[in-house]
């Protein structure tokens, strides 16, 4: 019994072994005639696609999208240039076709060593960006010869273009090639060559703007012509982006702020929070930054010491002197320290401590209520309230109006500035606050700082009376924003104090005024220097003429008409001297250039 | 003893083997332009050692590794699932284990424990017992727990050999063929359901697969450039050195998985069947000491050893010539990489082993 089952088993075994290894037989014989079909009967089909033709694998770019003003004026394009590339194997030897290329075009030692050097790097099959953007004429010629050149081909490649120029720098930014850690971006996987947007909007919108890549596998024959497209994915256009700014006022910004070493104008539409202006000088052109050779244009961006790269608008920072009394006169009618008929007289100085705090009118305004304080930008009359406010009152209401705050406008490095309280200096200074330090900050001058763009805010603020204005970078529809109601009653008495400023007799500004549509404002002169005791007894030592590092910035804002506010705008000349002498009169050519324009 | 042991090694089998490592050799030469480094010394040297420790294993005592089988099973799913953990701490899938400064697979090993472990079981068991399907439980669970960890990997490739192994063994062993009917039918009844739970890239290769066009420059670039390579060499192939399509890169891991391919193109048909008729040279000699073996013990070690050689071999070149899907499953003894080699080499020694002890009839008694 046992020994018939030991037998069934073995003759079972070895039954299937048998079979086992019949379908193992048949399975390689089907391997083996897959090979046969490969190698044998197809192989002249296969031989011709290894021999002949390579199969090329090519990343279609996106065309980066364009960029408008709000009229839609193209301010990025994009322009279709030619570049010449060399395919180091479809060369007998590359330095005879470099030779035979130098007839056409200029090919310098170094960038011959360069070439060659690259071509070991590559694998053989890949090709090399020799020149970019050539000339027409030297197309042609390259075109026309050709098939003696082995190995050189053409190809279409686009170049980002700002036609206009320097006016729009620092708001665009430039493209360049990526850097390590950003082609970790998820927008330009694959597309390591692709020039992205390095600084401002260029930078913001790199995931709208850069699109999607494409993809084309295609047959390319020895000579690197190519024989057949296999498959071909488009590549999808970036999108287009239209910017709030209006290219007319943004260009006629920048012209006025030539005539001066440096300074900023911003802008901003006060319904709808739109920036329609933010001009920032010294600037540069994009376009030197962005064809190369550069290096010589960089350096002299980099040595030129008022640092053009600098976008003031956001990024420089300024004490906000009388621009800033606005602030501490709605605080100080807000916390009950004065009311709307409260005089304070103004000798011309006034001491506290064991300091004289001086007006910058030597002689004194004489009696002032805040109306008039404005008006005539009394200084004492602000150390009195200030005195009594308190710093940290203040640092609340300039927070309120936007001060010391960073906007969502997608644009990167903005500077908050400062707004000091006790707290604020004890923390990062370490030390108490000083009473005298408010009388200082109560004409904005001292630690507080402030960026021009934010002062544009502020002065929307206020003449929307009190709405809670979101600035926009992008073209928007009416919006509604929400009003602050906490400060109605303040604003009122401050509005038709900032009316005087421009429309009154003795008002700082009044030289500027424009007739037909009246704007509102505030004059500031933030002071660079202090002034020593000896200068100021000399009592001209505002007439001489001082070096000009030395001298007051000039600063404005206001906003236009001033019964239905529509544009607020900030001015800020460094260096400038008097806001009334220098900044208002630009104010008021934007205006007027502003009410003759259809926006 | 030990060298009476040795002298009645299979010489054949080593012959095969050596015959192999240098074409393999060979080939990585090629592939790295005509060099011995990187791959095909190390290659040559790595082969060298583990034949060493074949015929070292060849001359241990056939009854320890009996007794021992489902102590190494346990240890080696052991292994498995460390991988698994040091996988998951260190985020992300890994298929290694380093060991004294080498990388090791374990899902490799445990191909060669599933092998030892149901061929004790087989010879545990009456053969009455075999048709049961309580009987089935046990190799079952032997099968389903490392291809379960083999799968989570994930591993397509080689969770698919370990089902196809398992079926080999037990179709052998004399489980019933309408089990077998079922079991195939349950397979395609999952598919769907599998689908949906393998990970993206592993479903894009099977459409590529399916349609190769659908993704010329992933998955279905890999075979079209393999097709060219093999289809290039015609005949009688470009001769060695003289490949062009490796050369220009574009041939994909062309010193692991696809290492046929550059075989085919610079050796033609003629040198693809000459590999091909090799490794039935060398699965006929296994199945031959399988019968003449007196013990189930050793009759299934030895079949199973050479059934995982057949899938080794057989999904490879299906894979490359476009049979299959592209799954990741190197060609034993001629692809570069050590994991594999080291299992076969060890599964290697076994059979030789088997042979010097093929007419004992009791394993028990050690």
């Amino acid at each position: 019994m046992f020994y018939s089952e030991q037998k069934k088993q073995v003759s079972t075994y070895n039954r299937r072994t048998f079979f086992l290894f019949l379908l193992k037989l048949s399975l390689f014989t089907a391997v083996g005639w897959r090979l046969y079909n490969i190698q044998i009967l197809d192989s002249s089909k296969y031989k011709t696609l290894s021999k002949k033709n390579q199969i090329d694998l090519e990343i279609l770019f996106p065309i980066r999208g364009k960029i408008f003003d709000r009229n839609k004026i193209l301010i990025a394009n994009n322009e279709k240039v030619y570049d010449l590339y060399l395919i180091p194997e479809n060369t007998k030897s590359i330095n005879n076709t470099l030779n035979d290329l130098s007839k056409f075009i200029d090919i310098d030692f170094t960038k011959r060593r360069k070439i060659i050097d690259l071509s070991t790097k590559v694998k053989k099959f890949e090709k090399i960006k020799i020149f970019e953007n050539i000339s027409w004429s030297t197309l042609e010629k390259i075109e026309t010869n050709k098939y003696k050149l082995e190995g050189i081909f053409i190809a279409e490649d686009y170049l980002r273009i700002y036609p206009y120029k320097e006016v729009f720098s620092h708001l665009l930014g430039y493209i360049n090639k990526p850097n390590e850690k950003e082609l970790a971006l998820p927008f330009i996987a694959k597309m390591p060559n692709l020039d992205i947007g390095k600084q401002g909007l260029e930078q913001s919108f790199n995931p709208e703007l850069v699109g999607k890549a494409g993809q084309r596998e295609i047959e390319v024959n020895s000579y690197g012509r190519i024989i057949r497209e296999i498959s071909k994915i488009d590549s999808v256009k970036g999108k287009e982006v239209i910017l709030s700014i209006d290219a007319r006022v943004q260009e006629y910004a920048i012209n006025l702020l030539q005539s001066h070493r440096a300074g900023s104008i911003n802008v901003i539409n006060i319904k709808t929070g739109e920036i329609l202006c933010m001009a920032s000088t010294p600037t540069y052109d994009p376009n030197k930054i962005i064809k190369k050779p550069n290096t010589e244009y960089w350096e002299t961006i980099l040595s030129n010491t008022l640092s053009p790269l600098t976008n003031r608008s956001i990024q420089g920072l300024y004490a906000p002197g009388s621009t800033f009394k606005m602030i501490v006169a709605i605080a100080a009618l807000k916390y009950g320290i004065i009311n709307a008929a409260s005089t304070h007289s103004c000798t011309g100085k006034i001491e506290f401590g064991d300091r004289v705090y001086h007006c910058w009118k030597t002689n004194g305004h004489g009696k002032m209520d805040v109306t008039n304080a404005i008006k005539e930008s009394c200084d004492v009359f602000f150390y009195e309230i200030s005195k009594k406010l308190g710093i940290d009152k203040i640092a609340e209401v300039a927070e309120d109006f936007g001060l010391g705050k960073i906007f969502d406008i997608s644009m990167s490095n903005q500077k908050k500035g400062i707004v000091p309280t006790k707290k604020w200096k004890k923390t990062t200074l370490g030390e108490s606050w000083y009473a005298g330090e408010t009388l200082i900050s109560g004409i904005g001058q001292g630690f507080v700082l402030t960026n021009p763009f934010q002062l544009a805010v502020m002065t929307s603020i206020i003449a929307s009376n009190g709405k809670i204005i979101e600035p926009s970078i992008l073209k928007r529809d009416k919006i509604n924003f929400q009003t602050n109601e906490k400060y109605s009653k303040e604003i009122n008495i401050i509005k038709k104090a900032m009316f005087k400023v421009v429309n009154e007799n003795k008002g700082t500004a009044f030289k500027s005024r424009i007739d037909d549509i009246k704007f509102a404002g505030k004059t500031g002169t933030s002071q660079v220097k202090t002034i020593s005791l000896s200068e100021r007894e000399s009592d001209d030592f505002r007439k001489k003429e001082q070096e000009w590092k030395n001298r007051d910035h000039a600063l404005f804002v206001g906003y236009i008409p001033h019964d239905d506010p529509q544009y607020a705008i900030s001015v800020i000349i460094e260096h400038g001297g008097s806001g009334a002498s220098t900044a208002a009169p630009i104010a008021k050519q934007i205006f007027s250039y502003i009410n003759k324009l259809d926006i | 003893m030990i060298l009476t042991k040795i002298k009645n090694l299979n010489y054949l089998l080593i012959f095969l083997l050596i015959l192999l490592s240098f074409i393999g050799a060979a080939g990585l030469y090629s592939a790295a332009d005509g060099s011995y480094n990187p791959w095909a010394s190390r290659h040559l040297i790595r082969f060298y050692v583990f034949l060493l420790m074949a015929i070292v294993i060849s001359v241990i005592d056939i009854k320890l590794i009996y007794k021992y089988t489902y102590l190494l099973f346990i240890f080696s799913v052991l292994l498995l699932i460390s991988v698994e953990i040091i996988g998951v701490l260190g985020k992300g899938a890994t298929r290694w284990i380093r060991v004294f400064g080498f990388s090791i697979q374990p899902s490799e090993l445990v191909k060669i424990t599933i092998i030892l472990a149901l061929a004790k079981f087989y010879h545990d068991i009456k053969f009455e017992n075999i048709k049961k399907i309580s009987f089935l439980f046990f190799p079952f669970l032997i099968l389903i727990i490392p291809f379960a960890f083999v799968v989570i990997q994930p591993d397509l490739g080689t969770s698919l050999s370990i089902i196809m192994l398992g079926a080999f063994i037990l179709f052998v062993a004399g489980v019933r063929i309408w089990k077998f009917l079922l079991g195939i039918m349950a397979t395609i009844i999952s598919i769907p359901i599998f689908l949906q739970y393998i990970k993206p890239y592993q479903r894009d290769r099977i459409i590529s697969f399916l349609n190769p066009e659908s993704d010329p420059l992933g998955q279905g670039y890999q075979l079209i450039q393999s097709k060219i390579a093999l289809g290039s060499g015609g005949a009688s192939g470009k001769g060695f050195l003289q490949g062009t399509q490796s050369y220009l890169e574009y041939l994909p891991e062309k010193q692991t998985d696809f290492i046929f391919t550059l075989i085919g193109e610079e050796f033609g048909f003629l040198g693809t069947t000459f590999i091909i008729l090799i490794f039935i040279l060398l699965i006929a000699v296994c199945y031959f000491i399988s019968i003449k073996c007196f013990h189930t013990f050793g009759r299934i070690l030895v079949l199973g050893v050479a059934s995982n050689v057949f899938i080794y071999v057989f999904m490879n070149i299906a894979m490359v010539s476009g049979l299959m899907p592209v799954v990741g499953i190197p060609l034993p003894l001629i692809s570069y990489g050590g994991s594999v080699m080291l299992s076969i080499m060890i599964s290697m020694g076994l059979v030789l082993n088997v042979e010097i002890n093929y007419n004992l009839k009791k394993l028990n008694n050690a």
